[in-house]
């Protein structure tokens, strides 16, 4: 079979059936929704959890086995990066862009301010929208934004990758902890133990924090040793 | 028939999966997986959107009303499972490509199914 | 509490055996050891009535995530121990990294969280996680068939999910729940609203993907067979029950009955076909899976309390021939150098004994010769089936079987060397054992009244029967080779094929 020929039996099978499906979609979606939702349920959460973001009231402390499994599907595809990226193919050093002045400056004003933003993102996480993912995301495109500047060695010499891969499993096992160890005194599985505290405070929402603080250091490590590795299994960045 | 966020997010979908079908580069088929999964987030998000409706933060001065923050926390799952989905992809393509010299996917196909053959 | 731990600990040991990689096979066994435990205390806790609730976090319904311990729970929990333990077995002597260990953990603790949720984000979660760490695993040995196979599974799996979780946003804007117990008051309150449909349509959809239901799951064949022979046990056996599982619990949902029984029958029927005409014996357990998994969707749809039973013991029953069959056939590919059937017949004498009576173990409980583990079941299954139509299409399933199992048959004669591992032994006689003594075991798990019921001479007489016609078809087609299109299995093909699902199961429940 000739490719064209493949190509075109399948160009009408294709529009037919997606434009059936996405047809079926629009024309059967019924908007005429149950009326108001139950908001105040939610409110009523947050502020029995004591942080006034009510997202993470829910995703960290209503919902927080979802949020485990999450931070365990990240873990796991960071964990297929490094196993697949590993050994073979490993170039010995990196070969970095040509240097720039403008680059070079510009990423030693930049990067201060963008670690600086994905730390507050995770510390005031339970004050203002952001968390530990968005957090950790921010911090760890800026460490991106150094490889390229720096070059992506220098980057690497200062985290060692095996201090990272131990970091990263502590993190995890502190998640853990933090989960567990209300089934451990008794109480029902991942109820949070911290007080809720004077909602609008740093130092509210109980455990909150905590999670936020730890994702976003698990986030940060992951997302620069995806990246590291995939400019590693390159050779250049 | 009113074009919202919904409507665009169906036309999103569809456009990515005619990408997924009709393409034949790997990487295409990727970013088409991406765009599924991110019209399918702005489904969510947009479902539960109101003009009059403030971001789920509880302020002192209460002001307008808060959206549905349940759709919220959902998306934040979606979206770091879908950038783990990509992620992982990515890794096995760099891997085919490599083995096999060609992003096309009818040929490492071909190539596999001869190799499973033998 | 035990509900949360069973997902929790497994968890927990699995990130320990990557932290502390040297202990791996103490914390594999310790695991097991734990599991065990937490299983006799579900047990007890069901055996005395109790169907255990548990809401996490402690907060209200349709607060927190709610997880239920009942009977579909225990089963499928003992399921998913019995084949851990199994491939621990298998496993225990290659030198396999501390990174194999974490996923399979990963992957057993999933599992138990799927199977007591009872919440639909959730689902979404955990199958997310089942996927990635068994297309992990399906690519764990790095051959570009492997990677290949598992690129289409990642791909066709997330469409799924994509699918999935339109059909949860939808059903959480009519709803405003996502807790399936409330979605079940919400929908039988108001069952012809026009929502309805399309909901059930796409969560189907999603979950059909990693079901192995007929037109979703052309992945299967490919991925299954090229695996790992511990990986596939494990996903034929184990995580293609997890969709199977959730379709369950969709069903007490939606009205979903006669959609199951008519998908399960297309699913039997494809797997059936392709499986009498493969000659790969991988490829052909990975068709008898599709086919054994339509038969259990038709035995759930057929709605009666015997009907379902005997689909959660067929589940059980099929798991533990299927993983024994995989784990015989791997070692018989590993001595022969080949999966080809004709060539496993030629060079059948270096398999090694062991192994051809764990073929033959295996094979007598998926064709049903009593009184193995798969008559056990198909008994209690086909004492719940009405329709007489229904009947007939298990009756070909049967006979289907015995015609691509009897490929086997010429290995089992001649002497072969006795040289065997004593891990892959202890593997082989703790499933082979399940499956001779599947009998006594399951009467735990059905009532007297359907087990007397079901078990009659009519019975035997009917699987004796189709075990006969089945070998007379086998001797009669010897010799034709039927070629079946394999463009289907493609990426391509397979997400047209998906959509086409979605409509048909529209279909359905709109005939419902």
């Amino acid at each position: 079979m000739t490719r064209s020929a493949s190509r075109i039996r399948l160009l009408p099978a294709a529009i037919l059936l997606v434009g059936a499906f996405c047809a079926a979609l629009w024309l059967t979606f019924d908007y005429a929704g149950p009326g108001e939702p139950d908001i105040a349920r939610w409110i009523d959460t947050a502020h029995t959890t004591g942080s006034i973001n009510v997202v993470s009231a829910i995703y960290l402390n209503a919902r927080l086995f979802d949020t485990l499994l999450e931070v365990l599907v990240f873990s796991v595809a960071v964990l297929g990066v490094r196993f697949y990226l590993d050994e073979r193919g490993r170039r010995e050093s990196v070969e970095s862009i040509p240097e720039s002045h403008v680059l070079r400056l510009s990423s030693d004003l930049l990067l201060p301010l963008i670690l600086l933003l994905g730390i507050y993102l995770t510390v005031y996480g339970h004050l203002s929208p952001g968390g530990g993912f968005s957090g950790g995301a921010a911090a760890g495109t800026g460490l991106l934004l150094a490889a390229i500047a720096l070059g992506a060695d220098s980057v690497a010499q200062r985290f060692h990758e095996s201090i990272l891969e131990r970091v990263e499993w502590a993190i995890l096992l502190c998640v853990f902890f933090l989960a567990g160890i209300s089934a451990a005194l008794g109480r029902t599985p991942l109820t949070d133990l911290l007080p809720p505290g004077t909602p609008g405070r740093l130092a509210s929402g109980g455990s909150i924090l905590l999670y936020n603080i730890l994702i976003g250091a698990k986030v940060f490590i992951g997302t620069w040793v995806m990246i590291h590795h995939f400019i590693q299994h390159r050779g250049e960045i | 028939m009113e074009i919202n966020g919904v409507t665009v997010s169906i036309l999103l979908f569809g456009i990515a999966l005619l990408g997924l079908i009709l393409r034949r580069d790997l990487v295409v088929k990727l970013l088409a997986l991406g765009l599924i999964n991110s019209s399918t987030i702005l489904c969510l998000v947009s479902l539960h959107a109101r003009p009059d409706g403030a971001a789920p933060i509880l302020q002192t001065p209460s002001g307008p009303e808060i959206v549905d923050p349940l759709p919220h926390a959902m998306v934040l799952s979606a979206i770091v499972i879908n950038f783990a989905i990509l992620a992982l992809a990515l890794v096995f393509v760099m891997l085919l490509v490599e083995r096999y010299h060609t992003t096309d996917s009818q040929r490492i196909e071909r190539e596999t199914s001869e190799e499973e053959r033998s | 509490m035990i509900l949360a731990l069973f997902p929790l600990l497994r968890f927990a040991l699995g990130v320990l055996s990557i932290a502390w990689g040297r202990g791996r096979r103490i914390l594999l066994i310790a695991s097991h050891v734990v599991d065990a435990v937490l299983i006799s205390f579900l047990a007890a806790a069901l055996h005395s009535g109790r169907v255990t609730t548990l809401i996490l976090g402690g907060w209200e319904r349709g607060l927190g995530i709610a997880l239920v311990g009942d009977r579909i729970g225990l089963t499928f929990a003992a399921l998913a121990w019995g084949l851990s333990v199994a491939i621990s077995f298998y496993t225990l002597n290659r030198a396999l990294r501390p990174y194999f260990y974490m996923l399979l953990h990963l992957l057993i603790g999933a599992c138990y969280a799927l199977i007591f949720t009872k919440d639909l984000f959730n689902a979404y979660v955990i199958f997310e996680l089942l996927t990635l760490t068994s297309f992990l695993l399906v690519g764990y040995e790095r051959r570009p068939g492997q990677i290949w196979a598992s690129l289409r599974y990642l791909v066709l799996a997330s469409l799924g999910m994509g699918i999935f979780l339109l059909g949860v946003a939808v059903t959480y804007y009519h709803t405003g729940s996502l807790d399936l117990d409330v979605i079940a008051v919400r929908v039988a309150a108001a069952p012809d609203a026009g929502w309805i449909p399309l909901a059930a349509a796409l969560l189907v959809s999603g979950v059909a993907v990693k079901a192995g239901v007929f037109s979703f799951s052309l992945w299967l064949p490919s991925a299954h067979s090229l695996a790992m022979p511990a990986v596939s046990a494990l996903l034929s056996g184990l995580v293609i029950k997890m969709g199977v599982v959730e379709l369950f619990r969709l069903s007490d949902v939606f009205p979903l009955d006669f959609t199951l029984v008519v998908l399960g029958s297309m699913t039997a029927a494809f797997g059936i076909v392709y499986a009498v005409a493969s000659q790969n014996a991988k490829r052909m357990l990975a068709f008898s899976t599709v086919a054994q998994i339509g038969y259990l969707l038709i035995g759930f749809g057929s709605g009666t309390v015997a009907a379902r039973l005997g689909a959660l013991d067929y589940a059980v029953a099929h798991g533990l021939f299927k993983a024994l069959l995989f784990l015989a056939v791997g070692e018989a590919a590993l001595v022969t150098g080949t999966t080809d059937l004709s060539e496993l017949t030629a060079r059948r004498d270096a398999i090694p004994l062991s192994t051809r009576a764990a073929l033959l173990v295996g094979t007598l409980g998926i064709v049903g010769m009593p009184p193995f583990a798969g008559f056990a079941a198909k008994c209690v299954i086909e004492c719940g089936i009405q329709r007489s139509a229904v009947h007939a299409i298990v009756a070909l399933i049967s006979v289907g079987t015995t015609v691509a199992f009897a490929r086997f048959l010429p290995l089992f004669r001649r002497r072969g060397p006795w040289i065997d591992v004593w891990n892959r032994l202890a593997a082989y006689a703790w499933l082979g054992g399940a499956v001779l003594l599947f009998l006594p075991l399951s009467r735990t798990m059905v009532p007297r009244s359907i087990w007397s019921e079901s078990l009659n001479g009519l019975a035997f007489v009917e699987a004796l029967g189709a075990i006969l016609l089945g070998l007379l078809i086998h001797r009669l087609l010897r010799g034709f080779r039927i070629r079946l299109p394999r463009r289907i299995f493609r990426i391509e093909e397979g997400v047209l094929v998906i959509l086409g699902g979605f409509f048909l199961v529209l279909l359905l429940l709109r005939f419902a």
